[in-house]
């Protein structure tokens, strides 16, 4: 019989487990996740609790809402931080954005698909090939005390609820932040004469440009918080399941009235948000630890009875 | 000088189709998902059995050394401390995988989109009735002014003000991979009816691109057509 030399076998199987060890958790996607961590007792309802600082925020970016009429070109709120807290009765979600002027039609809100049915981020709008479903909108407006828990399946169609849920409180506050927003500069090129350069293919003169994150100082900050129970008795309303992902969106409008008379941001012109995540943290769930050990036993064993039977049965 | 046996040779194998397709592949093309790695794996492992147990040598070549490194017998030194390793090292990566398997989920689901799924059979083959004039170009480019730069941005590379808040982000038809490799008539489509005129593998609820049927003609997109092809440098996709 020929000698086997074992230790190419040993470096290949310690290959093999090294490989299957990399099978590493994917990375973190905080950029697209509103996590809602689970504390005890009451969630907080102000905006100034102590606890929103212990708390990380996702930023998600804002754009001017230009998928249907009426648009607007540029808006105040660039981007908005989230924070999320639940005590597996309640929820509450912080929403924080810059703007330099607190007026009576500030508003923000949060939007969220309704049922197992995928609903377009722009009201429930119907979808050509796509049977969707309803949104459920909480609103907050400054001048109006309390928050609104709405309703939207398509443009034309939101509706106050009759069961209202939700609750709002806000506060802006002239403190100083930085927001982080990409600003891009266009300019045509030119050659050490000074002529404009033409594209060789199309004849049109040659534009660069050069898009940088920026960050700039504002003063002014409004924190806005939501709570509601994670599930409700209304078929309207979102409901919120531990461990689970909702689509969430967000939307804001800076109130402030233009020399005009008219206001910067009202209706459909305002900041918006595309589809993004809430996860509301789930409950610790020690039988895992528990079943990982008694897999552990059961892979020692049965190592144990195979490598007893290879030794009573390996042939000479 | 004898090479080494079935058993090693099997496992570099292995190693070698792990590596080829959690490193080498991405290099290429998209990752393979770790399920569908771990099935090539077995059926690479399935073919290796096969192989090996086709006669009675190739058996003993195959498990002789697998049984010799699992009874310790006859071996010493550092593949005895490598033995020890694996037999320790096996039961904790069965637990890990154990607990693995029933931790909760922290990240939301794996959604795979379809950039470009197929238009609806009343698109397909519909050829730009306009003549490619400077004009006509001249004429869309202004339209693509006015309704697409905010999002498609002045270079037509979807970097426009408009497209920081928006997932996915808006197409950039300087890329090769987007408006060249399509025809006129696909355009004609996704901007007549917009995202929400998607089929579900386009993920419509997420799309901010409007409707543009209900604000534009036919001539008008056909026009902003020609514009993007034009502005980008591209020339549209012919099955000549």
């Amino acid at each position: 019989m020929r000698t086997v030399p074992l230790r190419y076998g040993v470096a290949a199987l310690l290959a093999v487990v090294a490989g299957l060890l990399w099978v590493a958790p994917a990375l973190s996607q905080e950029t697209v996740v509103v996590r809602a961590k689970l504390i005890q007792g009451e969630v907080p309802t102000d905006p100034a609790a102590p606890i929103w600082s212990t708390i990380a925020a996702t930023e998600f970016p804002m754009s001017p809402q230009v998928h249907w009429q009426k648009r607007i070109g540029s808006v105040t709120a660039k981007s908005v931080k989230v924070r999320g807290v639940h005590n597996n009765k309640q929820i509450a979600f912080m929403v924080e954005y810059a703007d330099p002027t607190q007026d009576p039609a500030d508003a923000a809100a949060l939007e969220f698909m309704v049922g197992d049915k995928k609903a377009h981020f722009a009201h429930g709008q119907p979808m050509g090939q796509v049977e969707g479903g309803p949104v459920n909108i909480w609103y907050w407006r400054n001048d109006t005390p309390a928050a609104a828990d709405m309703s939207a399946m398509g443009f034309g169609t939101l509706k106050k609820q009759a069961q209202q849920d939700v609750q709002a409180k806000a506060v802006w506050k002239d403190e100083k932040t930085k927001i982080t927003f990409k600003e891009r500069k266009q300019s045509l090129r030119k050659d050490p004469k000074g002529e404009l350069v033409k594209d060789p293919k199309t004849g049109n003169p040659v534009v660069d440009e050069e898009t940088k994150a920026v960050e700039q100082d504002v003063s002014g900050v409004w924190r806005v918080v939501f709570t509601r129970a994670l599930t409700t008795t209304d078929k309207e309303d979102v409901q919120i399941q531990p461990g689970t992902f909702p689509n969430v969106a967000f939307a804001v409008w800076d109130g402030k009235k233009l020399e005009s008379g008219d206001l910067k941001e009202s209706g459909s012109q305002k900041a918006v948000s595309s589809w993004w995540y809430i996860n509301a943290e789930p409950p610790p769930d020690y039988s895992i630890y528990l079943y990982g050990l008694i897999a552990v036993v059961l892979a020692a064993g049965v190592e144990f009875v195979i490598i007893r039977k290879v030794k009573k049965g390996q042939p000479a | 000088m004898r090479g080494p046996s079935l058993a090693v040779k099997g496992g570099i194998l292995l190693a070698a189709v792990f590596v080829a397709l959690k490193f080498v592949l991405p290099l290429l093309t998209a990752p393979l998902p770790m399920s569908l790695i771990y099935l090539y794996l077995f059926l690479t492992i399935i073919g290796i059995v096969v192989y090996g147990t086709l006669s009675g040598e190739s058996t003993e070549a195959l498990l002789g050394p697998i049984f010799r490194f699992l009874s310790g017998e006859g071996i010493g030194g550092a593949v005895k401390s490598a033995r020890l390793a694996v037999l320790v090292l096996f039961p904790l990566l069965v637990g890990w995988q154990t607990y693995g398997g029933l931790a909760p989920n922290t990240q939301p689901p794996a959604e795979s989109r379809t950039i470009h799924p197929a238009p609806p059979g009343e698109f397909v083959g519909l050829s730009n009735p306009l003549p490619n004039t400077p004009e006509n170009v001249m004429m869309g480019t202004g339209l693509y002014a006015a309704y697409c730069l905010p999002c498609h941005g002045p270079k037509f590379n979807g970097n426009g003000p408009a497209s920081d808040g928006f997932n996915p982000p808006p197409a950039n038809f300087a890329d090769p991979g987007t408006i060249a490799m399509l025809q006129e008539s696909y355009l004609f489509w996704r901007i007549k009816k917009g995202g929400v005129g998607l089929s579900v593998e386009g993920h419509p609820w997420k799309s901010a691109m409007p409707r543009w049927e209900v604000e534009l003609s036919d001539d008008q997109i056909w026009k902003i057509i020609m514009a993007e092809y034009a502005g980008a440098g591209q020339k549209p996709r012919t099955w000549e």
